[in-house]
């Protein structure tokens, strides 16, 4: 009886293997999406600046770039204080500065001294990292941005430096998206969650 | 000899050439779309959400981790944008139809008591409850280990064995009404 069950299921398995038919349009409409979501020349080129990429120097020109890094962490870091630590630091989570007739203008910041650009992705601007990008503040290192959201939830992130995903720290919650990386939320009418 | 691997695809796209993603929409859309068809039951619906889950992708491809994974990273997307379909669809309260387009032409090749039997294995699909009918395609259709189903559903594997055995037993009372009647 076990194995006439388990035949069962083998045979819905393999009807369910057959392939199935899709559009023959199918390639050439995802592709005319894709290229409307493709990036313009100019955010290569700032992608080229911001990316990190591989450096091979002599043992004797690193010794040397590491003793001058060493300098300018000691001088960044009392820059800086009192904040905590060099990178992220928590400052108060994205606040309501006013309201228009486009929504609540809701002012987003990350204190991040060593990034060279910060931008806001989230559910209101189709985590485009290209749309909204945050300014700094001059020598601070504090970026920020307002921007009007229609009321109810938000998820958001930061992206830094063009790549790195960083969830707000000043938000206490965070959700997991669909590609695994943490978002912070925001409720517009309500407080931050 | 030019490298087609997914690795080298996603960095050529990420170099800015758009063009080279869609060898990836090739690679992978059947697989894919045979798995969005059984969630969704209708052919609209799963091609909707299969285009949706490859522009996501590209939007996103900076953050794959590993693009020698860029399938199981595309699945993990698609099996989301599933899920949110779904439940969307519930919301409407539209009926749950099997789309005979998206099956015709595979069944067109099989005598009159094959297509019923699909058939019927497409009705018994649609009445399992939506997570367990998805266990059961990645475990049994997909082929996919309870580790690699965890990873991309992020449910514990207890749960996604129980939602396996639970669909199993489901789908043998309601195919096996059908072979006794």
């Amino acid at each position: 009886m076990h194995d006439e069950q388990d035949q069962l299921i083998s045979q819905v398995a393999d009807e369910l293997r057959a392939p199935v038919a899709l559009d023959p349009a199918f390639d050439a409409r995802v592709m005319a999406a894709v290229r409307r979501a493709a990036p313009g020349r100019w955010r290569l080129a700032l992608r080229w600046w911001t990316e990190p990429r591989p450096l091979r120097v002599s043992p004797l020109v690193g010794l040397a770039c590491a003793a001058a890094l060493a300098g300018v962490v000691v001088i960044g870091t009392r820059a800086v204080q009192p904040r905590s630590a060099p990178g992220t630091v928590p400052v108060p989570a994205a606040a309501l500065v006013a309201s228009t007739d486009a929504g609540e203008v809701v002012q987003f910041v990350l204190v991040a001294p060593q990034a060279a650009t910060v931008a806001l992705v989230g559910d209101f601007n189709d985590w485009d990292p290209g749309r909204t990008p945050l300014r700094v503040t001059a020598g601070g290192g504090v970026w920020s941005v307002n921007l009007p959201l229609r009321p109810g939830p938000h998820q958001y992130a930061f992206v830094v430096d063009g790549k790195e995903w960083r969830p707000d720290p000043a938000a206490p919650r965070a959700v997991t998206d669909d590609f695994g990386a943490p978002n912070s939320v925001i409720i517009v009418g309500g407080k931050s969650t | 000899m030019t490298d087609r691997s997914d690795a080298a695809l996603i960095s050529q796209v990420l170099n800015g050439n758009a063009e080279a993603y869609g060898a990836l929409v090739a690679r992978y859309r059947e697989r894919y779309a045979r798995f969005a068809v059984h969630m969704l039951g209708e052919r609209e619906d799963a091609e909707e959400a299969l285009q949706d889950a490859f522009v996501r992708a590209y939007r996103s491809l900076a953050q794959c981790a590993d693009p020698a994974r860029f399938d199981a990273w595309l699945f993990r997307i698609l099996a989301n944008r599933c899920r949110t379909a779904g439940a969307r669809r519930a919301r409407r309260a539209r009926t749950f139809i099997r789309d005979e387009a998206a099956l015709g032409e595979a069944s067109a090749e099989h005598p009159a008591e094959r297509r019923e039997w699909r058939e019927e294995i497409h009705r018994a699909l649609e009445r399992l409850e939506p997570d367990q009918r998805e266990a059961f395609l990645l475990k049994h259709v997909e082929d996919l280990s309870y580790e690699e189903m965890s990873a991309l559903t992020g449910a514990g594997i207890s749960a996604l064995k129980m939602r396996v055995k639970r669909a199993c037993e489901r789908l043998r009372v309601l195919l096996g009404e059908v072979q006794h009647a």
